[in-house]
């Protein structure tokens, strides 16, 4: 029978842990079936978890190659030091095996489904709590409607007027040049006036409502969330819905149409600054046109825009907000993907607004 | 042969803010013995670990950990020293971004050259030497308190360091499990020679593996000796420190 005799060295620690087992296994897998592998411990005088991890991970890959190993002149401290590092380490073959395609496409239906469900849920109890603590003061935080629509609305004001009124002005700008060649200059005030108040108005001001505000709210539901805050609120009987989810919807409600209201000014105002400018036309005139093109379905769109953006976002950084796992990482991601989903789903729901108000 | 000390601090003086919380520590620390550094809250425990593992810079006083002064030391020789150093955080300091298989595997990804067998082995080994071997995949914000210092522990001995620190490594523990601890300490002693320096309040722990004690009062080292020392100790902050928890 055929016989390997491996001298250790004198110390097998993690630096030498490594090319040991490499050199040892080599062997192992060239032996042949019932050899016989015998590793001579005579001159070592220190092994280390590494070295003995290696040690039983070399005595796991015998039996398996069904070669026996055999350990000679083991010193018994050493001997202690393997056993005490000699665990029946088990892998969980199941959680890697692969799943299937199928597998994955049903999963990712059920957890599709699973997310309906629960959005469906919170959208249910946000506006059952609406009304409930619309006329229950003591229900939601004290003041925090107010606190909230100072937050959300007034401290927002300077970007979305400056952002409105460079939106204003391009589009203007690049209107101008066409409809110039036209003679149609007075018609850029139609332009923006019905651009501004029906569409990009509201939309880009949910947009940076979204990345201002509904990322604060995601990031303050899911750190609540995280260090159990919430947890704690229903442990004293209250709903965190009402308490803490219902002030800010109210206030969103409340201040997304006023400063749909200021962006669309704003940016008409830009677009006047281009037609004085640019075009020669007067501003009474401009003024003129912008109010006789616009019609009550205009001012009646962005406000039901306004409020439909502001229950998205709400609704948005809540679900990610109560949904988050994992500590400060997991805030980060639930923060982010708040923000991503309701600027998509403000966008997706500014399209089918704009199809059903102009569908005609 | 005289024994030379793992850890020698002379004359150790800091505060926070100019005020004085540690002030004028000597105090020597031997090889293969486990010191239990104890006071009551605020005394300057964890000030004395961040210290000893050069998170804070002492106002005045030299400490030494394996003959190397490691105040006035440049950086790349003090991370040579760390590589023989384990801590064990109070609350155990785990990062929670990734899973508990991958926070034990950073020290040996970052400070051996193992294969990624070998050291998911060694990860799955030193978590079952904890009792967590069945949480591999889990993250820290999935587990309990205890179960997160084992993790932490688990961490800290990855490299089998020379010295490990514990700060308060049985806190949040139910007793079978803190007493399982206490064993595991006392065999990362015996097995692998390691010296451990624990700040903790749990007496029955104290008892069952300190070798030597130190306790700590107002900042100053009020008594330093074996455990039986301080067992029969005239030190009445001490005796009153033992005592109250019988």
């Amino acid at each position: 029978m055929k016989q390997d005799i491996i001298k250790l060295p004198e110390y097998i620690t993690f630096e030498n842990a490594g090319e040991i087992y490499d050199q040892i296994i080599e062997i192992i897998n060239n032996a042949i079936p019932s050899q016989i592998v015998t590793l001579n411990f005579e001159s070592v005088k220190h092994i280390d978890s590494a070295g003995a991890a290696i040690i039983n991970k070399i005595n796991e890959t015998a039996s398996q190659k069904e070669c026996a190993l055999k350990m000679i002149n083991l010193d018994p401290k050493i001997e202690q030091t393997i056993r005490l590092f000699q665990v029946d380490v088990k892998y969980d073959e199941s959680e890697k095996q692969q799943e299937s395609r199928f597998e994955k496409i049903g999963a990712a239906g059920y957890r599709f489904y699973n997310t309906l469900i629960e959005v469906i849920i919170l959208l249910s109890n946000v506006f059952y709590w609406s009304f409930a603590s619309f006329f229950k003061k003591k229900l939601r935080r004290k003041g925090d409607v107010i606190h909230q629509s100072i937050l959300i609305g007034v401290n927002a004001l300077p970007i979305i007027g400056l952002i409105s009124f460079l939106i204003g002005f391009i589009l203007a700008l690049q209107s101008a040049a066409q409809l110039r060649q036209f003679g149609a200059n007075i018609y850029v005030a139609d332009l923006i006036a019905i651009a501004m108040v029906s569409e990009m108005g509201p939309l880009i001001t949910a947009i940076m409502v979204a990345g201002r505000s509904g990322s604060a709210i995601a990031a303050e539901i899911a750190t609540m969330t995280v260090t159990e805050e919430i947890d704690a609120l229903k442990t004293m009987g209250i709903d965190p819905i009402p308490y803490l989810i219902v002030p800010k919807l109210f206030s969103i409600i409340l201040t997304l149409p006023m400063l749909t209201v200021f962006a669309n000014v704003i940016g008409i105002i830009g677009g006047m600054v281009i037609g004085v400018a640019y075009l020669d036309i007067d501003i009474i005139p401009f003024y003129n046109e912008v109010i006789s093109v616009l019609r009550l379905k205009e001012i009646i769109t962005f406000i039901v825009k306004s409020i439909v953006f502001a229950i998205i976002i709400v609704l948005t950084g809540t679900y990610f907000g109560l949904k988050v796992k994992g500590g400060s990482e997991g805030v980060g991601r639930a923060t982010t993907a708040s923000v991503v989903f309701s600027i998509f789903m403000v966008i997706v729901a500014d399209s089918l607004l704009g199809l059903i108000f102009y569908l005609e | 042969m005289d024994i030379q000390p793992i850890i020698k601090i002379e004359h150790l003086s800091s505060g926070y803010n100019g005020k004085p919380v540690l002030k004028d520590i000597s105090l020597d620390i031997y090889p293969n013995e486990i010191m239990a550094v104890l006071g009551t809250s605020g005394c300057g425990k964890t000030t004395l670990l961040k210290h000893l593992i050069g998170l804070l810079k002492p106002d005045k006083g030299t400490i030494k950990l394996f003959d190397k002064d490691i105040v006035n030391i440049d950086e790349v020789e003090f991370n040579n020293i760390l590589k023989q150093v384990g801590v064990l955080f109070q609350n155990g300091a785990l990062l929670n971004s990734i899973s508990l298989g991958e926070n034990i595997a950073i020290p040996l990804e970052q400070h051996t050259n193992l294969s990624p067998d070998l050291i998911e082995y060694l990860v799955r080994l030193k978590l079952k030497l904890v009792g967590l071997d069945h949480v591999y995949d889990y993250f820290p914000s999935e587990l309990s308190g205890g179960m997160r210092k084992r993790a932490a522990l688990a961490r800290a001995i990855a490299l089998d360091p020379k010295i490990l620190f514990a700060d308060e490594p049985g806190a949040g523990l139910d007793p079978v499990t803190a007493s399982s601890l206490d064993t595991l300490l006392l065999s990362l002693k015996q097995q692998l020679g390691m010296t451990l320096i624990i700040v903790t309040h749990e007496t029955a722990s104290i008892k069952r593996i300190a070798d030597r004690v130190t306790y700590l009062h107002d900042g100053k080292a009020l008594f330093s000796g074996s455990l039986s020392e301080a067992l029969k100790s005239d030190v009445s902050e001490l005796r009153a420190f033992f005592h109250s928890s019988e």
